[in-house]
């Protein structure tokens, strides 16, 4: 469905020195430099996906967005959304995306959600029973009727973005980019926004591409990743896989009754808060069970807990690399 | 096409949310025009006629400039710098509709409205406290209304190149304020450029700043011959032909240089 190839993307920014003299200077010379946001970018992604798209602030995901929906040209490379170029045939290809971006709004300030609703209905020439029946559909996951004459305006960040989500899938595009969409709501807008992509992916196979900070969209909606960091990829696959291969351990937490933990030699002992002590084994390594077998030889155990690695242990890693 | 109509007709209902703005227009208007009424009538003193224009067309003349202004009002360079300066560029580009397509049925749109919102008020505090501004003769009214609409397109045009600096240039008010000044004193709009000096009035008549307002005013008031208006308006046509060959080719490459600010 979208098939990036050796993208890149360069940015040409003026130098300016610090302050008034640097200023001054920069009206009259011309110091260049090029930013590589994004180099030599290469993957693709199937029809259906939810791919989360993650990486540092910087690293040039954003830009990857905007290059992938047709708001920047690329320096070189391609994007083809369902076989077609995006650079080349920008009206047509845009029939097929539909974008949100969390961080600014494509609704009108000026207009109540539902004339903003009726302008994309011409923009995009969607017969009025589709228009009808989607907004039906998004009604009952989003509740999105209620707000249909509220002024854009007065409403509120999370209702902002339910419309904001509504207007990108107005015309039933294939792939849908979402630039952050959680950021900044409550938690029970996250939970509705996500219930929203999980059902729109499963029910209309809608692609979707996804960048995120926020570790819980990633847990529940993301079953690929594609971390990025300074522009290039560094990794590419399936959650568990990744989590596997760069995260491959777990976390038994233990709790004694007192405070001294045994050590034990087939794993780590990380920390020893009071009675509580955690141990980080490989998966591969041990079990679980064993581990606790081997603890309670030695002392009384109270209470064990297992913790996963979690995703922000291998952003984390991922990031530092 | 339909959808560039719907944009038009959606950007009629904005430009009527905010009556603020309106009411600012229509009170400074008014001061430029009576102010310049009462400085041609006090000019005037002692004359009847100056280079061929009574003192009473030349009122008629400060009244239909003031009319016309509104007709002329663009937003593209505007909505241009804005939208490239908040990002928000990004959402105009990811329709399937060309921007500049957008752009002018919005600005249409928003005249649509200036003209129930301005141009009416503005004609009708004239009449009352200048004089009623007829047409000297109502067979150039297709004449007249011909050369308004080319004189609002050429206006456009150089509104939308300006505008499209802000593609790379990124911070444009600056450039739309000189533009909007050189158009304001070059086009005759309030000193019509018969009463400059002839090197001067020569240089001007090669630009294309006079076919904007002074033509369509000289039209309506029956200054010169035929021939001489119709020659006039040969050399708009050919403004309005050279400015748009200039815009299209701007607008097939600058696309690509687009910016998107921030997030």
């Amino acid at each position: 469905m979208i098939d990036v190839n050796k993208l890149c993307k360069d940015y040409i920014i003026k130098r300016k020195g610090a302050g008034l003299s640097g200023a001054l200077k920069g009206l009259v010379s011309r110091n260049t430099d090029t930013i590589h946001a994004v180099k030599d970018l290469s993957f693709h992604i199937d029809e259906g996906e939810i791919v989360g798209f993650i990486g540092p602030n910087g690293a040039g995901k954003s830009t990857t967005i905007k290059m992938m929906s047709g708001i920047l040209t690329p320096t070189s490379g391609s994007v083809l959304i369902d076989g077609e170029d995006i650079t080349k045939h920008r009206k047509e290809v845009v029939r097929n995306i539909g974008v949100v971006f969390g961080q600014r709004t494509q609704l009108n300030w000026d207009l109540r959600l539902g004339e903003t609703f009726e302008l994309l209905k011409h923009i995009y020439r969607i017969p009025q029973n589709d228009f009808d029946n989607t907004l039906n559909v998004m009604d009952d996951i989003l509740g999105i009727k209620e707000l249909i004459d509220k002024p854009v305006r007065q409403m509120s960040l999370g209702q902002r973005v339910k419309g904001d989500l509504v207007a990108s899938m107005l015309h039933s595009p294939k792939v849908l980019f979402l630039d952050e969409p959680t950021i900044g709501l409550d938690v029970s807008a996250k939970y509705s926004l996500r219930k929203f992509i999980k059902e729109i992916n499963e029910v209309r196979k809608t692609t979707i591409v996804l960048t995120t900070h926020d570790l819980g969209d990633i847990r529940e909606l993301c079953e690929r990743l594609i971390i990025i960091n300074h522009g290039t990829m560094i990794e590419d696959g399936n959650l568990k896989e990744i989590t596997d291969r760069i995260a491959p351990y777990k976390t038994l937490v233990a709790e004694f009754y007192d405070e001294k933990a045994p050590t034990h030699d087939r794993c780590e002992l990380i920390s020893r808060e009071g009675n509580v002590a955690r141990y980080r084994f490989n998966k591969s390594d041990i079990t679980a069970a064993d581990i606790i077998s081997d603890l309670s030889s030695i002392k009384p155990l109270k209470d064990v807990s297992i913790e996963e690695a979690g995703i922000d242990d291998i952003i984390k890693i991922a990031y530092g690399r | 096409m339909k959808k560039y109509l719907y944009i038009l007709k959606t950007q009629i209902i904005k430009s009527m949310t905010y009556e603020f703005n309106v009411y600012g227009n229509i009170i400074m208007q008014t001061i430029i025009m009576i102010t310049s009424a009462y400085f041609w009538r006090a000019l005037y003193t002692g004359r009847s006629v100056v280079d061929g224009v009574d003192v009473g067309s030349m009122q008629t003349y400060i009244i239909i400039s003031s009319a016309l202004s509104v007709l002329l009002i663009t937003n593209v360079e505007r909505r241009i710098g804005s939208s490239v300066e908040k990002g928000s560029v990004a959402t105009d580009m990811m329709k399937p509709i060309s921007l500049f397509g957008m752009f002018l049925a919005e600005d249409i749109g928003n005249i649509i409205a200036l003209i129930f919102q301005n141009m009416i008020p503005i004609l009708i505090i004239g009449t009352l406290m200048i004089k009623p501004p007829l047409m000297a003769d109502v067979r150039d009214l297709p004449l007249f209304i011909i050369s308004v609409i080319e004189s609002f397109l050429i206006n456009w045009l150089i509104a939308a190149l300006f505008g499209m600096m802000a593609f790379t240039a990124i911070n444009n008010n600056a450039l739309i304020q000189v533009k909007k000044h050189l158009i304001r004193l070059l086009s005759g709009s309030i000193i019509p450029i018969w009463f400059f000096p002839d090197s001067i009035s020569g240089v001007l008549t090669a630009l294309p700043f006079v076919y904007i307002y002074q033509l369509p005013l000289s039209i309506y008031i029956g200054r010169g011959e035929r021939a001489d208006i119709l020659m006039q308006m040969g050399i708009q046509f050919i403004w309005l032909i050279v400015l748009s060959a200039l815009f299209f080719f701007a607008e097939s490459r600058i696309t690509r240089k687009v910016m998107v600010q921030g997030g």
